[in-house]
């Protein structure tokens, strides 16, 4: 009788303590993910966070880059517009006081696509001695500093990547800039190495569809950033006293020198999204977006202050052709308003109808706006623009003029190899009109050179892809300042948008920055962005650090 | 935005349960010493297990020969033992212990008490009350029954999910849905999440919001008529012994036994029939031809603007159709119950079936359901019993997707000169409005339940085994194993010509399963004491809690080959319909599976395990004076094994004051008078995972095998520690008269904090776009009145009135300082358009934001002085607050005889809504409010002209004629769509 009652207890107590033992290591055991990994190898990080130079793919997060952002900073600097009349990107506004993330895509993509994921290329690729991983996570962070600082002006750097924070102090573009520097220097001095487990073989894996590996390449695109780093302060009072314009000189030298030296992302092309182009017909990004007025007019011969009477040869792959044949385009605020339907252009991808956004079949796009077309992030045509700008402004006249010419050579070049689709051979490049070009917008001595010639064929040669940079180049001139030498704007005949057509809320100020990214700031870094007035409607136009002499 | 809900009208059919018995039974009534039935008193034949018990008017029946000995007992009257007599009716009466005449009620554990020891608020309804009112998914007839809870389904459609909450909103971010408890076991009752974290957690492949897409909440699976009480526990204090799973409450849920004795069999069957018809919808202007703007006709070739009514008036004569009401039917369910008991000396059985069909209001919608289940009760000796069951259920729900919109939206912007019933051609393929391109041209409605669909069956088995050992009086060791199981087989297909797909998408196709499998025991020793007027109870226990989702997905493109000439080809084929359960439909290379299945071809996980161990120390003086107190110590998976460790108090009182100063109950007005008060804390946990960083695919250009992989959103927070609640409550319980009139009265104070955020955005200067981490506190407070009043009491009639009164106010005291003071915290679920619920500091938990008109400090709206309209905030400001002022469940019985009439009202007085429906409206032309646009108008407020913020501003008298200035309607702030209650 008792023993009935005694062994159920007994049994049930066993049990009990049994289960309790192994369940307390169960419960640990069932801490983490068991579906992701959290460790991968670095070779695996590397692809995507090339991706995220142009348009971060990844199943958390689309777009990031600075593609997505270019279709809008386009207008801007009045590289295209859309149809609408009054858009307000071609009004120089933003999207004050609503939830947008316009123009933020380049700040998600270097604290979010890029952040943690480049920490990890430089903290497990030194602990596996691929220092050339280390140097190439360096190359992509440097980037990342200068390019957010020059679109964003103040942002996060010191307090950057501190995963315990909820809220975050911003930096000086000044600030920005030393470190971007700093990172460059390492950059360099990871990628010098050849000792531990450096190899092209297995840079190659992660690096496919940028340098495929190339280290040596890498430094060029580093010099790059350092070049640019330089450059970007040509309109302050200290460029040559502090010597910024022999520095960027000097880092210019060292920086891509051919074509083959181009950085630029490439894709595989296919069926999905994440392997084609931003700007290609199978996304669908630009089917509104036409070429500005400024453009058609400068590379058809029509502006009345520069290149005047000269086409320029590069207009049938960069820009499209309207109904009658020529070149016209659209004044970024007014969109397809007060256009001519003969003049009206085609868009990027060429579909017949002029006013149609969709894709033509077949398709027939050029230039940028194919499929699988290479999207540059630095060519060897800009850096030798860089040289001629900084020469020119310290004085050196002659190495000005070869860097000019040789500049808008090499951007030819680029173009006749890397971009010849779907050019009819009627107005393909050709050896001759290159040649015809050049005599006709080389000044055959070095006195002639004016700085807006410079600007103007920096300005063509980065056409499309080099949105950001020329936005930089252009805020540094306040988009109107005046060639001493011409008496004509730098940007000559450009004309911003101003009275009704410039967004009331600019307060009569042209755009000078982008505000921070809505979703990662204006939710909940509220303090900061307070104290900085990011808050303000009119904050894109405090003008960033480089724009101040 | 939920529709159609609030507009359905039921018609009601319910044929009452017919009783088929085996033999002639004793009849009975149990009467106090007043002459009153005693309810709920148990009457056994002596000697054996299971009996009955007496019904509202002290009735009894039981199976009996003459000779036998009847036991009656009850909590307040004690035991009495009567002879039956051959053929004669038993009157038995009692004389009450103290006068009142509590029942038993279920706690935590399964521990059963008379609610006189309890220092909380606790509610039991029975379960034949919820399962009359028929509802499919029965928690829906929880409302109104039991104060401070509130039942909220979200659409329609048959198969709907319902939520539940006790007692507001208590986490930010987390699950408020109580636990669901059946006899001692937690049972799941999930709600499938479409969102897999990008293919990191348990969810779709195609990785979806749960905005678009409602799936059943599990609880529905069970069958209403097997549950024999439902207790609510509400507050912390009550649920502090089933651990932080319950921080939101527990419904404890016993389930019917057998409770005839000797070998008889009782069967029971009934049936119910309703049908729905929905009656009540927006008031819509359909005066209006399409046009995107300005009295402007439409006339483009593409869908854009095509579905604005901005257009001129419609000609004279054009032929209009009631879209609207030709797309809903008349929906239909029958519900069949069986129930089978029977019993042999120490073992008791019951069997019980349930057929539920139900066609929905939506065309091609409907929710089949079987389930059985068998329970039993064993007595093993003098000292065992065991009370094994097991349940099996089969659900069957089809339905529409809703893709971006409701159907209700799309019909509400169908052209009215379309008729929508033609919609597909010869072929199947369906018939364009304005665009050649089908794929560019809105989704028919009708033509969208035949082709975008999606279905699940689930298949659960829950077995449950009660041990219970009682080798001594006042010793009592209990088990309860439970292991609850099921399996989803799902399937959402969208057509190749759907609007939300591209043309070379070629339709997609994603199948899916979810295997559940949960394992809980809970094992406790409780012993008793008594001496000298001192009662003593103590209880120790264990519970282990083992839960695993497995989910497979597989998403892709190409269910068919080609679209040539509007006819789909497929393996060369002309297709109309697919077997949307057949995964190799999708082209290979596009198929997209979730992350475990690609790297291992196994399903993903998501598990959850919780070690416990608990105390609770119960002392009591004379039956007049209780004190409790308990401990629990937890260890959880979800939290960093760091901070996995904790444990929190929970200490009660009650007072019977009509029994410390019995003079209270002289006059007999008085009968019972309790005073009650408790205290206690919890932990409540994060969803598992959601505090790591791992890393997802990125599906960037790469030559790397095995793909390219980049951080998930979600940052990594090895610190997180359980957020805490501690809430206080005092109450007291009222009779008089006779219990004519009985009266609880509560009032609840909770403060949460450590709140857990999950999918706070904090900067991405973290490196991630979301982050899990505690981040606010917030307060929670109530009164809860329960009223219970018999207005009429004879032999033959019966009229009780039940009133459930429940007035809640709550404040957000903390945010993370990264948010400004008037910008608020939300979760991105409850966004709708610009409108979410944002929380602001300072403010209750029940806020609405949204965008504002600009006013000036005197509160005049601003207006722009060119155009004559409005000026707004645009973002999030504060626009409103649902909390209701207050909120009355009344609910009336009648009895006349054997038959009863219920009703219940639920009344909701206060709390604003945000009207969706009628922005949406407004911002095509469709609104009741666009009617007569083209009536000059001034809208009233100050123009913006610099002397706005003065003492005299100037008075807006620019003339505007909406009908060619569409902007007027299309830009109006959402402030404008909240309709106060």
């Amino acid at each position: 009788m008792k023993n009935k009652i005694i062994k159920p207890i007994f049994f049930l107590g066993m049990l009990g303590v049994v289960l309790a033992t192994s369940c307390t290591k169960k419960v640990d055991d069932a801490y983490l993910n068991p579906n992701s990994p959290v460790i991968v190898p670095i070779e695996t990080i590397l692809p995507g966070v090339i991706g995220g130079f142009t348009a971060f793919f990844s199943s958390n997060g689309t777009g990031y880059g600075v593609q997505a952002d270019g279709i809008l900073l386009g207008r801007y600097i009045q590289y295209w517009g859309t149809q609408s009349n009054g858009e307000l990107y071609g009004q120089m506004g933003f999207p004050v006081g609503t939830a947008s993330d316009n123009t933020g895509g380049l700040w998600a993509a270097v604290y979010y696509g890029h952040g943690g994921n480049v920490n990890r290329i430089i903290e497990w690729g030194a602990e596996q001695q691929k220092w050339d991983y280390v140097g190439v996570g360096n190359a992509i962070r440097a980037w990342g500093w200068l390019e957010l600082t020059n679109c964003y002006g103040d942002a996060i750097l010191k307090e950057a990547f501190n995963t315990s924070l909820t809220q975050f102090k911003y930096d000086t573009q000044e600030e920005f800039y030393d470190s971007c520097r700093v990172v460059c220097h390492r950059a360099i001095s990871y990628l010098n190495r050849t000792d531990g487990a450096v190899s092209q073989a297995n840079l190659a894996i992660g690096d496919a569809f940028f340098y495929n590996g190339d280290v040596t390449k890498w430094k060029k695109f580093v010099y790059g950033i350092l070049a640019r780093s330089f450059i970007n302060l040509s309109g302050k009072n200290n460029f040559i006293s502090k010597g910024y314009a022999d520095s960027a000189i000097k880092y210019a030298n060292l920086s891509l020198a051919t074509n083959a030296d181009n950085a630029s992302v490439k894709v595989t092309g296919g069926l999905t999204s994440a392997v084609t182009n931003y700007f290609g017909p199978f996304r669908g990004n630009i089917g509104a977006i036409r070429q500005s007025a400024y453009i058609a007019d400068l590379m058809s011969g029509n502006n009345t202050q520069a290149f005047n009477g000269i086409p320029d040869p590069r207009r049938y792959y960069m820009l499209r052709e309207n109904l009658n044949g020529t070149f016209k385009g659209f004044t970024p605020w007014l969109g397809a308003s007060g256009v001519g339907a003969s003049d009206y252009p085609r868009n990027f991808w060429g579909t017949t109808l002029p006013t149609s956004t969709a894709v033509p079949s077949p398709d027939s796009s050029r230039y940028l706006y194919q499929n699988t077309s290479p999207w540059p992030m630095m060519t060897a045509s800009e850096i030798q623009f860089i040289i001629a700008e900084a020469a020119y402004i310290k004085g050196d006249k002659p190495l000005a003029l070869t860097a000019y010419a040789n500049g808008i050579s090499l951007n030819f070049d680029m173009i006749t190899t890397t971009y010849p689709q779907n050019v009819p051979t009627v107005f393909a490049i050709t050896p001759a009109n290159k040649t015809a070009y050049l005599t006709a917008v080389v000044p055959g001595v070095a006195t002639s050179l004016t700085l807006s010639q410079i600007m103007l064929q920096k300005y063509i040669a980065l056409y499309g892809w080099g949105v950001q940079q020329t936005w930089t180049d252009m805020r540094k001139y306040h988009y109107t300042d005046i060639d001493p030498a011409s008496g004509n704007q730098v940007y000559a005949n450009f004309i911003p948008p101003s009275g009704l057509n410039l967004i009331s809320t600019n307060n009569g100020n042209l755009v000078y920055r982008c505000r921070p990214r809505y979703n990662s700031e204006y939710l909940y870094n509220i303090p900061e962005l307070t104290r900085l007035g990011a808050l303000n409607t009119d904050y894109n136009t405090y003008k960033t650090w480089f724009a101040i002499p | 935005m939920r529709k159609f809900t609030n507009r359905l009208i039921a018609i009601l059919f319910f044929m009452g349960p017919l009783l088929a018995q085996a033999q002639a039974p004793v009849t009975g009534r149990v009467l106090d010493e007043k002459g009153q039935p005693v309810v709920g008193a148990t009457v056994l034949v002596k000697g054996a297990k299971s009996g009955t018990k007496t019904d509202a008017n002290g009735n009894f029946t039981i199976d009996a020969k003459a000779g036998d000995v009847l036991v009656i007992s009850s909590v307040n009257f004690g035991s009495q033992q009567t002879k039956v007599k051959s053929g004669g009716n038993v009157t038995v009466n009692m004389v009450a212990k103290d006068g009142t005449m509590d029942e038993v009620v279920v706690t935590a554990m399964d521990i059963k008490k008379a609610p006189r020891e309890l220092g909380y608020a606790i509610q039991t309804i029975k379960g034949s009350e919820v399962a009359e009112t028929q509802r499919e998914n029965f928690i829906n007839g929880l409302q109104g029954r039991v104060a401070g809870l509130s039942v909220t389904p979200t659409t329609g459609t048959a198969g709907a999910s319902s939520g539940i909450i006790l007692r507001g909103f208590n986490t930010l971010s987390g699950t408020n849905q109580p636990l669901f408890i059946i006899d001692g076991i937690i049972v799941d009752n999930t709600t499938f999440n479409s969102n897999s974290q990008g293919g990191s957690g348990v969810g779709l492949a195609s990785d979806g919001n749960n905005r678009n897409i409602d799936n059943t909440n599990r609880i529905a699976d069970l069958n209403p008529n097997d549950i024999e009480s439902y207790t609510i526990l509400k507050g912390p204090e009550a649920t502090a012994l089933y651990g932080s799973q319950a921080s939101s409450g527990a419904i404890v849920i016993t389930t019917k036994r057998a409770k005839l004795t000797g070998k008889k069999i009782a069967v029971t069957y009934d049936n119910n029939f309703r049908m729905q018809k929905l009656t009540r919808f927006a008031d819509v202007n359909n005066e209006y031809s399409a046009g995107i703007s300005n009295n402007t006709p439409f006339t483009s070739t593409t869908a854009t603007g095509s579905f604005t009514s901005f257009g001129p008036k419609w000609p004279a004569g054009t032929k209009l159709y009631d879209n609207v009401n030709n797309f809903y039917e008349t929906g239909f369910s029958q519900t069949h119950n069986l129930g089978l008991e029977f019993g042999i000396k120490n073992l008791g059985f019951r069997a019980s079936g349930q057929y539920l069909n139900n066609s929905g209001v939506v065309p091609n919608n409907f929710y089949k359901k079987y389930s059985g289940r068998i329970s039993n009760t064993t007595k093993i000796g003098k000292y065992i019993t065991l009370t094994p069951s097991v349940a099996y259920s089969y659900a069957d729900n089809k339905k529409p997707t809703k893709g971006t919109s409701s159907y209700l939206m799309s019909l509400y912007q169908w052209p009215a000169n379309n008729d929508i019933q033609r919609y597909q051609d010869d072929y199947g393929a369906k018939l364009t409005l304005f665009n050649a391109n089908p794929n560019a041209d809105f989704d028919n409605p009708v033509w969208s339940t035949k082709n975008n669909i999606m279905g699940d069956i689930t298949r659960r088995w829950i077995a449950t085994m009660g041990i219970d050992i009682k080798p001594f009086e006042w010793l009592n060791v209990a088990g309860r194993f439970g292991y609850d199981t099921y399996k989803t087989d799902g399937y959402i297909m969208i057509h190749p010509q759907s609007f939300y797909l591209t043309a070379g998408t070629l339709g997609t196709l994603e199948n899916y399963y979810t295997t559940y499998k949960g394992y809980n025991h809970t094992i406790t020793a409780s012993a008793k004491k008594e001496w000298k007027g001192f009662s003593g109870r103590l209880l120790v226990g264990t519970m282990w809690q083992d839960f695993e989702t497995q989910q497979y997905a597989v998403v892709g493109n190409g269910i068919a080959d080609s679209v040539v000439g509007g006819k789909i080809y497929k393996y060369g084929n002309i297709v109309n319909s697919w077997n949307p359960t057949d995964s190799n439909l999708t082209a290979p290379g596009s198929r997209v599976r979730l992350q475990r299945a690609a790297s291992k071809g196994l399903p993903n996980l998501k598990i959850f395990r919780e070690i416990a161990y608990f105390g609770e120390v119960s002392l009591g003086y004379k039956n007049v004076v209780f004190l409790t107190y308990s401990q629990r110590f937890e260890k959880a998976s979800p939290i960093p094994p760091k901070n996995n460790n904790y444990n929190y108090p929970g200490a009660s009182m009650s007072l019977i004051v009509s029994d410390i100063f019995p003079i209270l109950k002289k006059g007999e007005i008085i009968d019972y008078f309790k005073l009650r008060a408790s205290l206690a804390n919890t932990a409540r946990l994060n969803d598992p995972y959601t505090n790591q960083r791992v890393f997802v695919p990125n599906q960037s250009s790469s030559t790397t095998p095995g793909g390219t992989f980049t951080y998930s959103f979600t940052n990594n927070n090895p610190d997180l520690v359980p957020e805490r609640q501690s809430t206080y409550e005092v109450g007291t319980e009222i009779r008089f008269f006779n219990g004519r009139i009985t009266l609880d009265a509560a009032y609840y104070n909770t403060l949460n904090t450590k709140q857990i955020s999950q999918g706070f955005r904090a900067s991405y200067a973290t490196t991630a776009v979301l982050n899990t981490t505690n981040a606010a506190s917030l307060r929670n407070e109530g009164v809860e009145l329960t009223l219970n009043l018999t207005p009429v009491k004879r032999k033959n009639f019966n009229w009780n009135i039940n009133f459930n009164f429940s007035h809640m106010w709550s404040k957000v005291l903390t945010l993370p300082e990264s948010i400004g003071p008037l910008n608020d915290y939300y979760n991105s679920d409850t966004y709708i358009s610009n409108v979410r619920g944002g929380l602001i500091r300072g403010f209750s938990t029940g806020t609405i934001t949204g965008s504002t008109y600009q006013r000036n400090p005197a509160g005049q709206i601003l207006i722009n002085a060119g155009t004559g309209l409005p000026l707004f905030n645009g973002g999030n400001q504060l626009i409103a607050d649902r909390n209701p002022d207050f909120t009355l469940g009344t609910l009336n019985t009648f009895r006349y005889k054997n038959w009863t009439l219920s009703f219940l009202w639920d009344l909701k007085v206060g709390g604003d809504i945000y009207n969706g429906t009628d922005q949406v409206l407004t911002r095509i032309g469709k609104s009741a409010r666009t009617a007569n646009r083209n009536n000059a108008i001034i809208v009233d407020g100050v123009l913006n002209d610099g002397l706005q913020n003065t003492n005299n501003p100037t008075k807006n008298t620019i003339v505007i004629i909406p009908n060619f200035l569409s902007t007027y309607y299309t830009t109006m702030p959402d402030e404008e769509f909240i309709e106060k209650m």
